[in-house]
């Protein structure tokens, strides 16, 4: 059987995969033992993993450098890429949501709205659907703080429970995308190594449910 | 960036041993071509952007690199070689008897995304075949394909057939509207089956329902068409087309080398067929992809169907051992009366490991030698031939 490498989102994600493994009967101590490694066995399953950010995910799944991914569907519509999504793997649960500040009316006007964001693609997507133009601001830090101070008239981002927006008085008036973790497969190792990937999608399937 | 030694997104230049791999390729490719009766077109690296765009290519705008001439037209680099002799076959080919044989050996140009590591010059060697219908013309042209990557001398590889008719035939049979099947075949293209499950979740009690949930693992060898024919009666026609097509290569000694994906549809949409890609150890996206596109052509004004296949001559070089890279071994210095006979002399020794020497003097030339890492020198003067130890 061909060694499969599979790409794992750091930080929450990983929790949540790693406990997903281990529901799956995979020995993960390898991997979560605290080491600087970067490349981990799974002991008990031809599989490596490959611990890295988001949208670094979405990257070496592209490049067939690894066979399969687990990431965020957030970090997949902001970045694109060539892969097939294969499971909604019902973790790492949120939403895209469009958040305004607490009584202001976002869409009674004619003036071109402001919105800031991590997410610009997303947002982008998301206004032209709507046949709307809107100048969209890319922010790396707190996008809360971009309406406070007055450089935008709402934001798109990613939602949990809502509390961070709540505290700098923004309310979110509108679901862009739900947003969950996804398992994501490469083009071309989906085709040389089918047996090895399904076996793996089948074992995530049984414990799913 | 310094834009004076850099090289543009995407692009690279290509050094010695990597340049003889692609040059391998491209040679044992067109090699091949040309034993099949294959003639081989250039067409410009410029193309008229309204042309493109007629041909219904959906290669988005701003994947596409472009040029306004002097006259205020819009040209694009190449992006699509498929189209370029579609162009050529419809205007001045079309007096020529059918079926046409035609191999190109060109860069396509793209304009992606900066950072992604996405190459914009795609090198591609391929054939169309022009003016002929039927399974003969896709057999020659399957078989070709994976003739082709075995003259390139990769190993594991194989070539993935599907059909488009398959996926239609499922679609026609739940009977939806258009906006709902196009949806759905988007999704397919984007390769997003959990949106894609979720979209036919309402149809699970329908059996062309149940058929399209598995269209996703709908590939692999030759079992799974079996699978396919009793998921879809209604699209027998499809599945016993690929059956021969299996069967014939197969018979010819080629079953090892091909499967089937019964959900595997083209983004490029002039594919109106049967439709198949190339995958190899080694490669992590498809190294061959080709089929059927009998519309393209019709949209120059000569309605004829056609086939054919590129090969990615840089995907398919990565996967072979890196070509070794040759030392110099002999430098040959000369008087000047003498350039004759050294010319003679390097000539006859093994390609790039003899060079004639550009020094002023036996000295200087033995010197360069040196310099090059090279074994010997050899002095041609008034008193012969004589080699001398460096």
């Amino acid at each position: 059987m061909k060694r499969l490498r599979i790409a794992v989102t750091k930080g929450r994600l990983l929790e949540d995969s790693l406990d997903l493994f281990e529901k799956m009967g995979l020995d993960c101590s390898e991997v979560r033992a605290d080491t600087r490694k970067l490349i981990l066995p799974i002991t008990n399953y031809p599989m490596d993993c490959v611990l890295s950010k988001a949208a670094d995910v979405l990257t070496y799944v592209t490049h067939g450098v690894c066979d399969l991914g687990i990431v965020g569907k957030d970090t997949m519509m902001e970045h694109g890429g060539s892969y097939y999504e294969m499971l909604d793997l019902g973790f790492g649960k949120c939403r895209f949501a469009l958040a305004v500040p607490e009584g202001s009316d976002f869409y009674g006007t004619y003036h071109s709205r402001v919105i800031a964001s991590k997410y610009p693609n997303v947002t982008k997507a998301y206004f032209a659907g709507k046949g709307m133009d809107v100048s969209v601001i890319k922010i790396e830090g707190s996008v809360e703080l971009a309406p406070l101070v007055g450089l935008s008239n709402g934001i798109v981002d990613i939602v949990q429970t809502g509390t961070t927006l709540k505290e700098n008085g923004l309310v979110p008036i509108e679901t862009v995308a739900p947003v969950s973790a996804r398992l994501i497969v490469n083009t071309a190792s989906m085709k040389l190594y089918q047996k090895e990937i399904f076996d793996f999608i089948d074992k995530i399937e049984a414990v799913q449910g | 960036m310094n834009n004076t030694i850099g090289t543009p997104e995407g692009t690279r230049d290509r050094l010695f041993a990597e340049c003889r791999a692609c040059r391998q390729v491209e040679k044992a490719v067109t090699q091949l071509f040309k034993r099949r009766g294959y003639c081989e077109v250039t067409t410009p690296n410029v193309e008229y952007y309204d042309m493109i765009t007629a041909a219904g290519h959906p290669l988005p705008q701003e994947s596409m690199l472009k040029i306004v001439d002097r006259t205020g037209k819009i040209l694009v680099m190449r992006p699509d070689q498929t189209v370029a002799i579609g162009r050529v076959a419809a205007s001045k080919l079309s007096g020529l008897p059918r079926p046409l044989r035609l191999y190109y050996n060109q860069t396509v140009f793209r304009s992606d995304d900066v950072n992604t590591g996405a190459r914009s010059e795609i090198d591609q060697c391929g054939v169309e075949l022009i003016g002929a219908q039927g399974v003969r013309a896709d057999l020659e042209v399957i078989s070709m394909a994976i003739d082709a990557l075995d003259a390139c001398g990769l190993k594991d590889y194989h070539i993935e057939i599907g059909h488009a008719g398959y996926f239609s035939a499922l679609l026609e049979g739940l009977g939806l509207e258009e906006p709902a099947c196009q949806t759905l075949r988007e999704l397919v293209e984007k390769k997003d089956f959990v949106a894609y499950r979720k979209a036919l979740a309402p149809y699970q009690d329908r059996d062309e329902g149940r058929a399209l949930m598995q269209l996703p693992r709908l590939f692999g060898s030759a079992e799974v068409l079996e699978k396919a024919r009793q998921l879809c009666p209604a699209a027998e026609d499809v599945i016993s087309y690929l059956e021969t097509i299996y069967d014939v290569l197969a018979q010819a000694g080629l079953s090892n080398r091909v499967q089937f994906d019964l959900g595997l549809i083209q983004t490029i949409e002039y594919y109106t067929g049967m439709i198949f890609r190339g995958f190899s150890e080694g490669a992590g996206s498809n190294v061959i992809s080709g089929g059927r596109y009998d519309r393209l052509i019709g949209q120059f004004g000569d309605p004829v169907p056609a086939t054919g296949f590129a090969v990615d001559v840089q995907a398919v070089a990565d996967c072979l051992p890196m070509p070794e890279h040759k030392k110099p071994e002999t430098v040959v210095w000369y008087t000047l009366s003498r350039l004759g006979q050294a010319r003679e002399l390097v000539s006859e020794m093994p390609k790039q490991t003899a060079m004639l020497s550009c020094g002023d003097s036996p000295e200087a030339a033995a010197e360069e030698a040196r310099q090059l890492g090279a074994e010997r020198l050899i002095l041609v003067d008034e008193t012969g031939v004589r080699e001398v130890a460096l």
